[in-house]
């Protein structure tokens, strides 16, 4: 049944390169220890652990000793946040993110807020872009950080990151830079001291590693309370076991990636605008959402299809062998029409019709000549079902 | 969350789905605000007073769809006394059911045909526009849908006082203010009641 799938989910999770697979597979067999001193097995972990962290840190102009390994991009937030938070901090304190970010940020801010924090939510324009200025303006004397996340989960928006760091490093006082980068690692250049970034993290299956390891860069020197306690096998900050096999698959999906990055990045771009153009051009009444061109990142492209639900259209590109998200209301667990397309100014019917289509290094132009033209028919069918579309079709004529 | 082949069944293949030219009577429930919007239309024989053709359109999910679709297979054919007995019930159970999120749809179209029958009636003098009393307001209520277990909210005791006076609705629901689902039953109720002339003002509290 999913032999032949279209899957064009990529921001959710990607398929583990088959490189990816064979790199982690000594780790799950004849070399399956964790590190130790002074025997050979321990040592041999540490010397592959040490170079893995140099290859991440190579790929954000860090240093090795900087990049820790997590299970995930949300345990890395976590143990940023919670971290800079407790060793900064206290009651009382300041801390500024948007309306448009990563769950993970937002989750976490409002955990503080109920804890006494202030909060300010900068707002977003029509595109989701979080301008410098809203930053410049939000700054308070008890300010302690800023977080952002690096290109939007949901439409695909790039935020100014150098601007905000410069901005940062002109404050009267410190106040640390958190990035969420798991949509923008691997689909931009991130560079961790031109940025100004303080902790940043980082998820693996977003990238072709697999699922269940990311890791967190924390600038040297920068205080990052304890979140995590417990027995340090890998990690100083998250203690305790962390898949070594699952580590070396993301070292390896990094190293294969970032070997042609601008290609990469060009690949997806081209692909993403190919996509648009055809959507564009093939069906009437259709909108994007979020910026165009470079201002987004290569790999997502999300629109509204007007008059129609977008539930309905997953699920009948899901029979088709095609998976995409919706932002729709009918989709969701809560009812709730999706919060970024509603803080972007986008109205229900807008995100109740929004598809997304994230791509990967696997997509290929016959996949997104496949998807448009299954997405045609199917947006034909279901308008024809439509009470609004035939009401439009009523005033036309 | 899954949904039954019957469910699948009647999205992909919906029966009389369109729009149906010179009804007798058609009524438009839902919004398309809320997400869903379902129109049904119906064309009745004088003599015999049965529903001799439905036809349906649908802003929707697949359970929007779906549950519009077995809703005029369940009217076509009845006489309008049989179909005014047709509930979102029985539009579930002709279903095999569906996940309690997706309820409400079926509440949706057996309300949208319902009106449309009433709408009948109205045109053909079988009976008079009702008056908006404290029971319409109940009897709306009862098609608002609970989504976490997919029950109506007077059934499961949620409402625990209504009251109207004025053109003022004012309804005490027995749902904690932190419930999920406190807005999305909030939202519902005030989109079933704002259709009504007579209300001009919807108070909706939570303990």
């Amino acid at each position: 049944m999913f032999d032949q799938r279209i899957y064009l989910d990529n921001c959710v999770t990607t398929q583990p390169a088959p490189e990816v697979l064979a790199a982690m597979q000594p780790f799950l067999t004849e070399e399956f220890w964790y590190p130790a001193s002074f025997v050979s097995t321990g040592e041999r972990i540490n010397a592959v652990l040490d170079e893995f962290r140099s290859i991440m840190a190579k790929t954000i102009n860090a240093q090795a000793a900087e990049i820790h390994f997590t299970s995930g991009g949300t345990l890395a937030n976590n143990i940023a946040i919670k971290g800079l938070i407790s060793a900064n901090g206290s009651p009382g304190s300041h801390i500024i993110c948007s309306v448009v970010d990563y769950p993970d940020l937002l989750t976490n801010a409002a955990y503080f807020e109920n804890r006494g924090f202030e909060v300010t939510y900068l707002a977003a324009d029509g595109e989701a872009y979080v301008s410098p200025d809203e930053l410049r303006k939000a700054i308070r004397p008890d300010t302690i950080l800023f977080m952002a996340t690096a290109a939007n989960h949901v439409v695909g928006t790039i935020q100014p990151l150098a601007e905000y760091g410069k901005i940062l490093a002109d404050a009267d006082h410190k106040i640390y830079f958190h990035v969420d980068a798991g949509q923008a690692y691997a689909k931009m250049k991130l560079d961790v001291i031109e940025l100004g970034i303080d902790t940043m993290a980082v998820s693996g299956h977003k990238i072709h590693a697999p699922q269940g390891v990311g890791f967190l860069f924390v600038n040297k020197g920068t205080k990052v309370g304890q979140v995590i306690h417990g027995v340090r096998r890998i990690d100083n900050l998250q203690t305790g076991g962390i898949s070594v096999a699952l580590i070396a698959g993301l070292a390896r999906a990094t190293e294969m990636i970032f070997s042609d990055l601008d290609r990469q990045i060009d690949h997806l771009y081209n692909l993403s605008q190919y996509l648009l153009y055809r959507l564009e051009s093939s069906i009437d009444h259709i909108e994007l959402n979020g910026a165009r061109e470079r201002r987004r990142a290569g790999h997502n492209i999300n629109v509204s299809i007007d008059y129609i639900e977008g539930e309905a259209i997953a699920m009948m590109l899901d029979l088709e062998g095609i998976t995409v998200a919706t932002g729709s209301a009918c989709a969701s667990q809560g009812l709730q029409p999706n919060y970024i397309l509603m803080a972007i100014g986008k109205n229900h019917v807008q995100s109740h019709g929004s598809i997304k289509f994230t791509l990967s290094r696997y997509t290929t132009r016959e996949q997104i000549d496949r998807v448009v033209e299954k997405l045609v028919a199917i947006t034909r069918e279901l308008r024809s079902r439509s009470p609004l579309y035939q009401a439009l079709l009523s005033k036309e004529r | 969350m899954q949904y039954s082949q019957k469910v699948l069944d009647h999205f992909r293949h919906p029966r009389n789905v369109g729009k149906m030219d010179n009804p007798d009577a058609y009524a438009t429930e839902g919004s398309p605000a809320c997400g869903d919007q379902v129109t049904v239309y119906i064309k009745v024989n004088k003599e015999t007073q049965t529903i001799d053709d439905i036809s349906f359109l649908s802003y929707g999910c697949a359970s929007n769809i779906a549950t519009a679709s077995i809703i005029t297979d369940l009217a076509k054919g009845k006489t309008l006394e049989e179909a005014k007995n047709i509930t979102w019930r029985d539009a579930m159970e002709a279903l095999d059911g569906l996940p309690p999120v997706k309820v409400h749809c079926s509440a949706l179209a057996a309300d949208t045909l319902q009106s449309a029958i009433s709408n009948y009636e109205i045109a053909h003098g079988l009976k008079e526009v009702p008056d908006f009393t404290k029971q319409t307001i109940i009897d709306e209520l009862k098609k608002i849908i609970y989504p976490k277990v997919g029950e109506d909210i007077v059934t499961l005791k949620m409402v625990k006082y209504v009251g109207f006076t004025n053109g003022e609705v004012m309804i005490d629901l027995n749902i904690p203010s932190f419930d999920h689902w406190c807005d999305n039953v909030a939202d519902e109720i005030r989109e079933h009641l704002q259709k009504y002339p007579d209300v001009k003002d919807i108070q909706i509290n939570f303990p």
